[in-house]
């Protein structure tokens, strides 16, 4: 139990905080619109990499105020490891590696001395087109939720399905039932079926709220006020088209999502189903492949015990310990698998839903007699 | 946006012999987060500060005539009445963790939080313009951002030449150069600007995160809202209430004119290969999805058969039968959509 005081700023309140082990489970997340433009930045600054950094912020009751971020530094990779698939990704294990721990606590230590929200909250990073359910993001949560803080979130940016329209941030936490089993790695057929767990399970997703201060309000209403009066009519087409109006207003409404080119993204799309289904067959095989030998390095085993058994039957039996469960995460992965599929199918849904009721406008508009019938 | 009063050369500063100095025009971009950065650390300052200060890290143009301020890192000072205390340590420390993370940035000058250029400017300016630690042999940026309540926000880009006629007084001194600036974000930051940019009547300042068809419906309101707005004007030409003017009617009929005009057989064809690659993906999406959850199920689910290892074995088996024959289904099933739908 952990009692600290905190001096807000901006409500200019103190407000003495209890940590609990039994507090309230999170609700939601308050995202700052500082923060949601540093990750936007962040994310594609390093696109098509991963890109992942540190949140940090405030608990208050049972919604996290996410007040600040910053950047987990990268190795580096040498060049030629781009052509070996099984690299690993140095960005997107960076927030549990050893080096940016110490990073993360200077930078927080840094923080707090100019009155930033020194609570380390969670991480974020980069997805591209929702392609986020892997190991590292699991392991990642994991190593938060369990080390640092169990009320943590992930913040998922998703670049390219920002880039067609609407803003894509997402917050994510392991669910206990999931932690539970992860911590023990059961993740074989007999645990599973005991603790019903199930693909839907893994995460818990937690609403996003974008939070402005004042300053930041008054701000964007003076960016999309302008600054000079609006003068007389244009003398010319030439003067219409140069004159500041007619530049797109800073923070006019994103006509992006209007656009209708939608090849692209369902081509992106079914790639990634099939890389999904190759995954699965192949955990398939390779779990076909652990069923076989264990079974049979079991029957070896009972031999050898009958054998031995029946040499001397006076000793006491053996504890033979039972064959290494090598591939024990098997099931983890084709289930992580599975729950990348379901994002990527509620992904094409969502498109469908809006690209559906786009070509029907355009139909309609131009054919303006086909929906009268 | 910037202040078009003022057209001066750049400064020169001091220059070491042999380096040609530049006097090409500074142009200087801001992106948001730096702004919005700064607008959090004036937020965050001490009830007794009147001003807060802060580095600015962004990049430099090749040829030096533009910098781009990326972010910005709080750093804290102390103004009394005759010194003012800047905990450069801080800032060292900050820079050497920034750069780690953004090894593309360099340092390119600082904030404040107030337009008021003083001694103290000048001061913290030199340093910030200064060999070593600072600029040299750029020109260090100094933004101003004037936070007061009931006045609007005001940005203001400066940079600095050296005055002073002994090095004492060189060293307290500077004449402040008003350079441009524009506000710069790029096509990946509209979408959050956009986000952002909802909350801004409400009275909680928050908005939630929209989906696909909410953003879709709002940019649909956005334009018919528009549209209204120019049959307005145009009902009011008509109506002889509002001046005529022959530009705007031509740029409308620009705009009209953009319509494309194709056969309604053509547009038929489009629609309808197009929405049914759109539904195949669909169907085909959620086919895969199912198919997994029930290989994943009967593989945690076999044991309760009974048997052993064997059943298992041929539990899988018979699951990649499934599998493979709900590959074939579907591909079976795709045809009939086809034709369901043309």
């Amino acid at each position: 139990m952990a009692e600290y005081v905190s001096w807000n700023p901006v409500t200019q309140t103190v407000r003495l905080i209890w940590n609990l082990r039994a507090q309230a489970p999170l609700a939601a997340v308050k995202v700052e619109a500082l923060v949601v433009m540093k990750i936007i930045k962040h994310c594609n600054q390093t696109f098509p990499t991963t890109a992942t950094g540190s949140l940090v912020g405030m608990d208050i009751d049972n919604t996290l105020e996410i007040t600040n971020s910053f950047a987990f530094p990268v190795v580096e990779m040498p060049t030629e490891s781009h052509f070996d698939n099984a690299a690993p990704n140095p960005a997107a294990a960076a927030p549990r590696a050893k080096a940016n721990a110490a990073y993360q606590a200077e930078m927080i230590r840094m923080m707090r001395e100019v009155n930033v929200d020194a609570n380390n909250v969670g991480w974020y990073t980069s997805a591209n087109m929702g392609n986020f359910v892997n190991m590292n993001v699991i392991e990642n949560q994991f190593y938060y939720q369990k080390e640092m803080n169990e009320r943590t979130v992930a913040l998922v940016h998703d670049v390219s399905r920002s880039a067609q329209g609407a803003l894509s941030l997402r917050a994510f936490r392991l669910s206990a039932k999931f932690i539970e089993a992860f911590k023990e790695n059961k993740f074989n057929s007999e645990e599973l079926q005991k603790s019903n767990l199930r693909y839907q399970d893994i995460f818990d997703e937690l609403p996003v709220e974008i939070h402005n201060s004042h300053l930041i309000t008054s701000f964007i209403h003076q960016l999309q006020t302008p600054k000079t009066a609006p003068t007389d009519l244009p003398a010319s087409l030439a003067a219409l088209e140069a004159s500041p109006f007619s530049q797109s207003s800073v923070l006019s409404p994103n006509l992006d999502n209007l656009s209708l080119s939608i090849d692209p993204f369902l081509e992106k799309n079914c790639d990634l189903l099939l890389d999904s289904i190759e995954n699965h067959n192949t955990e398939v095989n390779n779990y076909q492949y652990y069923q076989r030998v264990l079974g049979r390095e079991q029957q070896k085993i009972n031999n050898w015990k009958q054998k031995r058994a029946q040499e001397n039957a006076t000793r006491a039996t053996l504890k033979q310990p039972p064959p290494p469960r090598g591939r024990v995460a098997a099931r983890l992965e084709s289930m992580l698998n599975t729950r990348q599929v379901e994002q990527f199918s509620r992904q094409v849904d969502s498109f469908v839903s809006s690209t559906t009721g786009k070509m029907f406008a355009v139909k309609g508009n131009l054919l303006p007699g086909e929906t009268a019938k | 946006m910037a202040d078009s009063f003022l057209h001066l050369a750049r400064p020169l500063g001091p220059v070491s012999v042999g380096t040609a100095p530049t006097t090409a025009p500074l142009n200087v971009v801001i992106q948001p987060q730096a702004i919005f950065s700064i607008l959090d650390h004036s937020l965050r300052r001490n009830a007794d500060q009147e001003r807060v200060i802060g580095t600015l890290l962004g990049t430099r143009s090749e040829d030096g005539g533009e910098v781009e301020v990326r972010s910005a890192f709080a750093v804290g000072h102390s103004e009394a009445e005759d010194q003012v205390e800047v905990d450069m340590e801080y800032h060292k420390q900050m820079l050497a963790l920034h750069l780690k993370a953004n090894p593309r940035e360099v340092l390119v000058g600082w904030y404040a939080t107030a337009s008021e250029l003083n001694t103290f400017s000048a001061l913290i300016q030199n340093f910030y313009s200064g060999q070593g630690d600072g600029t040299w042999p750029h020109p260090a940026v100094h933004l101003t951002v004037s936070t007061e309540p009931g006045k609007d926000l005001e940005t203001r880009a400066y940079i600095s030449a050296p005055v002073g006629v002994t090095a004492e007084r060189a060293a307290d001194s500077a004449a402040f150069i008003p350079v441009p600036y524009e506000l710069r974000y790029g096509e990946a930051d509209k979408s959050g600007l956009e986000a952002i940019a909802n909350a801004k009547d409400s009275e909680e300042r928050s908005t939630t995160v929209t989906s696909d068809v909410e953003a879709l419906e709002r940019a649909i309101e956005e334009v018919i809202a528009m549209i209204d707005r120019v049959s307005r004007y145009v009902e009011s030409v008509i109506d002889e209430e509002a001046p005529a003017s022959t530009a705007m009617g031509q740029f409308l009929l620009n705009a009209l004119a953009l319509a494309p005009k194709v056969e309604p057989a053509d547009i038929e064809r489009d629609f309808n290969n197009h929405i049914q690659d759109v539904l195949v993906v669909s169907y085909l999406a959620n086919t895969i999805r199912t198919q997994m959850e029930l290989s994943n199920r009967l593989a945690t689910a076999q044991l309760t058969l009974g048997g052993g290892e064997a059943a298992k074995e041929g539990g899988e088996g018979q699951r990649n039968n499934n599998q493979r024959k709900g590959g074939r289904n579907q591909r079976q099933d795709r045809a009939p959509t086809e034709e369901a739908r043309a």
